[in-house]
């Protein structure tokens, strides 16, 4: 059984491999080197607000064990722990006993004085716990359910659309029947059904999203390739006899993927917000920034009021998201025909 | 136009068919006859009065085969009442299901339905507005609002409208419902105003978007040009024009008015379609559960017929086949 | 042009004027109940979910009781005052004492007081055409004996009564008949009973006579009289609401003989009762009867509370003559609606709490409004448990296993746990048995529920488990607590435990599920660690001890012992003290139990729950208790007080609608004029 942080790690190098990879792809493609150039000239503030995100996810999902302090009671399983970059920000046995406001020196009931007064930036929550820590690993949470949902997704959309839209006759028929299906049952029951068979992990609630939320796309990639499939080189190519699976790849798939990239920004902060429901309902993932609003939920009618778990939660959240859906709005200003040519 | 219909119709009836099945594996995978009788007879109870709970149900009949006798199943039943809309009663309390719809439909209704009405009213009127004013800052200032409003989740708009309404400002109950009509609008009022605000920023925006590239067709260009007043123009023919992008997108949200918004009516107590949802899921109903979601998915179908048709009356170009 | 720009203007300003006109119009102010109610005497309360049955042979629930208790009056009931529980005779003359009969049994003899009548209610026709209502006769005590008994109830107490001499042989006769005959179960309720044949040990003698005889001595029986399971029910209403042809089911239209009735059932809404005015008490105020004036006698405290003010002593119950409830999901809302006035009394939220309690008592502000505050410790426990099948963490892991979970007890500190999620409320518990019930000692402490690490650490290494590595794996040992509530709430309240455990270096897992899975864990025996807690059904040791009897283990009989523990010496002194009186052998048996559970530690004993009740200034003598009793007859409420203080506390705040318009208006017309300008 491999280690999660072990799986964690190498996933991070995936990812940061692939990134690679699609970067000299970019490089080599004018359309997409221009696009990505235009992307930075209308919206440089939200995409560096991303690319924090998207830095601090990636720091606080590298981790290993090792190389931490025996506890202040003797405990050794700081030792066994895997503790990521971010964790290491953090001094260990960084928690009190229960709330202080941020930057206080004593605690908010009782006054007793604090372990580590005036070092939490962003105070503590009910069980000590330091506020700014907590949210810094919300943003792994947030990015998995976004990007690992949207890599369920569209794959599962292309497939499926794709082949109807080429294919068409039975198959058609059958992927419509499917979606049709999928489509007729509330979304957000489907969600706490299959959350509830499948069980509470971070990998079982984004599938589960992944199902409820991949027919929009399916039906768009299917809209497109029936008007890609007549195209004269398509036709062309299939007249010669070319394998239909080497039309789909080279001429269908590519020109697609201006809306693949359209689609996964729209598609993430809309998962990120769904998660947030999901965590009232309590089957959200351990650690989001949804479940931390949750459990914050009742603190505002405390007298005197505890707004600062809220207070991060919320602004984090809300900074992704508005950052997220800038930087979606610019994506498809350039990238879709139809706006471009609207263009003044 | 007759034959396109019944094909449709035919296909909607095999959609639900598929939606039932659906339904029944995921339920009977994730909730057990002894657990469902358990949250209808109680936590203290002994095992022997769950058996016996099951047993009066009919829920130790085999799921999905039964060698002696094939219609005598779980599924097969499932399958027979639904179709024939014989709800019967819920697992939790064995209360009439259609009683229970039947309490529900109107303070669902009364919560969706004006918020519906209200938001596609104010969402229109302000995107006409914006449209209108492109390039200004009014537009740009209204864009931003919008992605801004589209960006909160709708738990804090909630949390938030409950605290400063309710609480602060005093000026609505925080929670609850009475049906008559001198006191429901007093505790509407907070939902109506949560729900039109945190739908609005979305919905504001696709408006505006439609408008706009409505507004950029040539003949708007040749109305001006001609000498038509700008108020005319939006008014008549760009309205009009982009109603279809505009239909689809609300047709398509008729369905949920009924079956309730679950949000909404859980967090301010209303007891319609959508908290009666909610509970059956907690509770294991799965009777009432079924019947939810299979009204869901007939409205849902018909709904997608009725935009189908409703093109043709809006839009002479369209010719179904 | 122009002119049609400006109809746009006008049209805008316009439909917002409307629009806020009408939000106004709609009713501004936070009142949630319709018309002035300041001369009739309603009590105002809130029930946290919709109450599934008012069937009494049905409901077990707190919540339910709270509205059946009131509705239907048993032949027994609690004093009002008095703590620890007393009994006192209800619909009965007196208490029956138990007679020893031949064979082993003891019989109970109730004389019912004659001339008391069921409230009025149309399903009384069936019996006599044109009558509204009849006396209550022995053979309604029978007939819901009955009711318990038949299998298509599914009564959840079914267990207790079978005590009763002949209980499980009707039910198997009713059966019999049903399965038989296809029609039998066709026919009017009271004649399948009858044909039954009744149950053997239910005599009706006589029509104010009921004679109960036991298989073997139960002296426990008593209490379960003072309960809804054994209120007298009506055949008719049973016959006539059975749901068909749009009429009501009997669970959801209670026909009770109690001193108030239903006067609007909305379940998940809405549920008022009205003063019932055929009730005994109003009926016959000259018999004098303990159930129907108010008691003369209670138990310190009270007379300084206000409670047994000479003025209100010996008067006819009941004061008021509405309850009016409402179903609040959401805690929050509920409390904030209380502290408006709109709900007469509450718990207290965790998260008022500080507002609310100053060091125990009243804060200034609070006091200030009138309030009071009532403090009581409820007959319950709450514990975390190990499954001692376990082979990590149960007996077969031997002493081992009883090692760790000593040194697992020794760190858990419920009074930290108190202060940090319930304000320092909860009494902390070092046995199962609570206070107020017979077998509670104040002066124990249980060796192993002071918080000591140093100890902890010893015992695990004792265990083989130095500072928590399991020297098989080399790593710290990994336990699960098995969790079944995924809601937030629940997990930061677990999280605090495991941190406990990890102080010792024990690396305890969350497995949070929702309840049904959790249930199927607990079935397959696939848990560890769990938490739980028990309410008392009556105010004896037994009620608790039991849930420590090796027969009533989940695995063996699912029953609620769900730690499976079993302790033959246990389970042999649980059988010798169960029957016996509270006397010093008794008490003798219960301490050697308690020693057993303090090594064995399967359980860890976590607090028992203390309720701090608000009562407004205008409620006059109420008392909560932790046990169902028909509290609503002896409170009262100053009605004029109420509607004034309300109306002071709600004024709502306008000026900020006020505010907002104008900034607005600011902010749009300037543009708009820039734009009109700019146009031309």
């Amino acid at each position: 059984m491999v280690e999660p942080h072990v799986a964690s790690n190498l996933v991070v190098a995936v990812l940061v491999a692939g990134a690679l990879f699609v970067a000299r792809a970019v490089r080599k493609s004018d359309l997409w080197r221009g696009s990505l150039r235009e992307l930075a000239r209308r919206r440089p503030l939200a995409l560096g607000v991303v690319a924090i995100y998207v830095l601090v996810a990636l720091l606080d999902s590298v981790a290993w064990t090792g190389g931490g302090a025996v506890g202040a009671q003797g405990d050794q399983l700081a030792l066994h722990e895997p503790r990521s970059v971010v964790d290491r920000l953090f001094p260990g046995d960084f928690g009190e006993r229960s709330y202080s406001v941020p930057l206080a020196s004593a605690e908010f009931y009782g006054g007793a004085a604090l372990r580590h007064p005036g070092r939490h930036w962003l105070g503590t929550d009910i069980l000590g716990r330091d506020i700014l820590h907590l949210t810094l690993k919300g943003a792994r949470i947030a990015l998995l359910i976004g990007g690992f949902t949207s890599l369920i997704v569209i794959p599962l959309a292309l497939l499926f659309g794709v082949s109807a839209g080429y294919f068409g006759g039975r198959v058609d028929d059958a992927v419509f029947f499917l979606i049709s299906v999928l489509a007729s049952i509330p979304g957000l029951l489907l969600l706490i059904v299959l959350v509830m068979v499948m069980g509470r992990g971070a990998v079982q609630v984004c599938i589960a999203l992944g199902v409820t939320s991949w027919v929009g796309f399916c039906r768009v990639a299917r809209g497109e390739t029936l008007k890609l499939r007549e195209l004269d080189y398509v036709q062309a190519a299939r007249a010669l006899g070319v394998s239909e699976l080497r039309i789909i790849l080279r001429h269908v798939v590519p020109n697609l993927l201006h809306l693949v990239v359209i689609t996964f920004v729209l598609l993430f902060s809309g998962l990120v917000l769904s998660e947030a429901i999901l965590a009232w309902l309590g089957i959200g993932i351990d650690g989001s920034w949804g479940q931390m609003i949750d459990q914050a939920r009742d603190e505002l009618s405390r007298d005197p009021i505890i707004w600062w778990n809220l207070a991060a939660a919320s602004a984090a959240l809300f900074g992704l998201i508005l950052a997220v859906n800038f930087v979606g709005d610019a994506v498809r200003d350039v990238l879709d025909p139809r706006t471009l040519r609207e263009d003044r | 136009m007759l034959a396109y219909l019944i094909r449709r119709l035919a296909y909607g009836v095999l959609t639900v068919q598929g939606v039932l099945l659906l339904l029944f594996v995921l339920f009977f995978l994730y909730a057990t006859p002894t657990e469902m009788a358990r949250r209808a007879v109680g936590e203290k109870a002994p095992p022997e009065v769950l058996e016996q709970w099951i047993v009066n149900h009919g829920y130790d009949r085999p799921r999905v085969w039964n060698p002696a006798n094939p219609s005598d199943t779980l599924l097969a039943d499932h399958f027979r009442r639904m179709l024939s809309f014989d709800f019967g009663r819920s697992d939790a309390d064995d209360s009439p299901i259609v009683e229970r719809l039947r309490q529900g439909v109107v303070p669902s209704l009364s919560v969706t339905l004006p918020l519906f009405v209200g938001g596609l009213a104010i969402g229109i009127a302000l995107s006409l507005f914006v449209a209108y004013f492109r390039e200004t800052y009014i537009d740009r200032a209204g864009v931003v609002l919008c992605v801004l409003g589209m960006s909160v989740s709708i738990l804090l708009y909630i949390i938030g409208g409950q605290f400063l309404l309710g609480k602060l400002l005093r000026w609505f109950p925080i929670s609850g419902f009475d049906p008559q009509p001198a006191l429901v609008s007093r505790f509407l009022a907070i939902p109506w105003i949560i729900g039109l605000l945190s739908g609005l920023g979305g919905e504001v925006r696709f408006y505006r978007t439609v408008f706009v590239e409505e507004t950029s067709r040539d003949y708007v260009r040749t109305a001006r040009a001609k000498g038509c007043g700008d108020g005319r123009i939006m008014w008549r023919h760009v309205l009009r024009n982009a109603m279809i992008p505009i239909l689809t997108h609300v047709v398509v949200a008729i369905p949920f008015l009924f079956t309730g918004s679950l949000l909404l009516e859980s967090f301010f107590g209303i007891p319609g379609l959508g908290s009666i949802t909610v509970d059956a899921i907690h509770g294991n109903d799965f009777s009432t559960l079924r019947v939810m979601v299979y009204i869901g998915a007939l409205l849902f179908v018909l709904a997608q017929i009725v935009t189908d048709v409703s093109y043709t009356l809006v839009d002479p170009r369209v010719r179904l086949e | 042009m122009r002119g049609v720009r400006q109809r746009w203007l006008g049209r805008l300003i316009l439909t917002l004027a409307v629009a806020f006109g009408l939000l106004g119009l709609g009713g501004c102010g936070n009142n949630p109940y319709p018309g002035a109610d300041d001369s009739v005497k309603v009590r105002y309360g809130a029930l946290p979910e919709a109450p599934k049955t008012l069937d009494p042979a049905v409901s077990y629930t707190t919540l339910e009781h709270a509205i059946t208790a009131n509705v239907y009056d048993t032949l027994l009931e609690y004093h009002y005052l008095k703590r620890p529980y007393e009994l006192i005779p209800g619909l009965a003359r007196e208490l029956p004492e138990p007679r020893e009969i031949p064979g082993g049994r003891i019989a109970y003899r109730f004389h019912l007081r004659p001339g008391v009548r069921f409230a009025e209610d149309p399903c009384f026709e069936l019996g006599e055409p044109g009558a509204k209502t009849r006396e209550v006769l022995a053979g309604d005590f029978a007939f819901e004996l009955e009711r318990i008994a038949d299998p298509a109830v599914t009564s959840p107490v079914i267990a207790t009564f079978a005590k009763i001499e002949g209980f499980r042989e009707f039910s198997a006769r009713l059966a019999a008949l049903r399965d038989a005959e296809p029609g039998f179960a066709e026919r009017r309720i009271d004649a399948q009973y009858a044909a039954a044949g009744g149950i053997e040990g239910v005599r009706v003698q006589g029509p104010h006579e009921l004679e109960i005889v036991l298989a073997e001595p139960y002296p426990q029986l008593l209490y379960w009289f003072a309960m809804p399971f054994t209120a007298p029910v009506p055949w008719e209403a049973v016959a006539l609401y059975d749901g068909r042809e749009g009429r009501d089911f009997f669970k959801d239209h209670p026909v009770g003989a109690g001193p108030f009735r239903i006067l609007h059932y909305e379940r998940r809404s809405r549920i008022a009762l009205e003063r019932n005015p055929g009730w005994y008490g109003a009926l016959h105020p000259e018999w004098k009867a303990p159930g129907a004036v108010y008691p003369s006698q209670g138990e310190p405290g009270d007379a300084e509370a206000g409670r047994l003010d000479p003025a209100t002593v010996g008067l006819a119950l009941p004061f008021l003559d509405r309850l009016e409830l409402r179903i609040e999901k959401e805690d929050i809302p509920a409390f904030n609606k209380f502290l408006q006035g709109y709900y007469d009394a509450s718990g207290i939220i965790q998260e008022s709490f500080d507002k609310v309690v100053h060091e125990g008592a009243l804060s200034p502000a609070m006091a200030a409004l009138g309030m009071e505050l009532e403090k009581s410790v409820e007959p319950s426990i709450s514990y975390l448990g190990f499954n001692m099948n376990d082979p990590q963490v149960g007996a077969p892991a031997g002493e081992r296993g009883r090692l760790l979970r000593q040194a697992m007890s020794l760190v858990v500190d419920s009074e930290e746990f108190a202060r940090v999620f319930a304000n320092g409320r909860g009494v902390p518990a070092h046995s199962p048995v609570p206070p107020g019930i017979f077998g509670y000692e104040a002066e124990y402490r249980n060796p192993w529920r002071q918080p000591d690490l140093a100890r902890a650490k010893a015992l695990l290494e004792e265990a083989g488990y130095p500072d928590g590595i399991d020297r098989d794996t080399g790593r710290p040992l990994r336990l699960s607590f098995d969790l079944g509530d995924p809601s937030s709430r629940a997990r930061l309240r677990a999280l605090f435990f495991v941190n406990a455990w990890k102080r010792l270096g024990l690396d305890v897992e969350i497995a949070a599920t929702d309840y049904n899975q959790f249930r199927d864990k607990v079935r397959r025996g696939a848990y560890q660690i769990f938490q739980w807690g028990w309410i008392a059904d009556y105010p004896d040791p037994e009620n608790f001890l039991f849930l420590l009897w090796g027969p009533m283990s989940e695995s063996k009989s699912g029953g609620p012992n769900t730690a499976n523990f079993a302790d033959s010496r246990y389970d042999a002194l649980f059988l010798e003290m169960k029957d016996r009186p509270n006397d010093a052998r008794r008490l003798e048996l219960i301490r050697e139990m308690r020693g057993i559970l303090e090594r064995e530690r399967p359980w860890i004993e976590l607090d028992h729950h203390e309720s701090y009740a608000l009562y407004h200034a205008w409620m006059r003598n109420v008392k909560p208790a932790g046990l169902s009793l028909p509290s609503a007859k002896y409170v009262d409420v100053d009605a004029r007080a109420r509607a004034r203080l309300r109306k002071e506390w709600n004024r709502p705040v306008v000026w900020p609608a006020w505010a907002l318009a104008a900034v607005v208006v600011a902010l749009v017309v300037p543009g708009i004029a820039t734009f009109l300008r700019e146009r031309q």
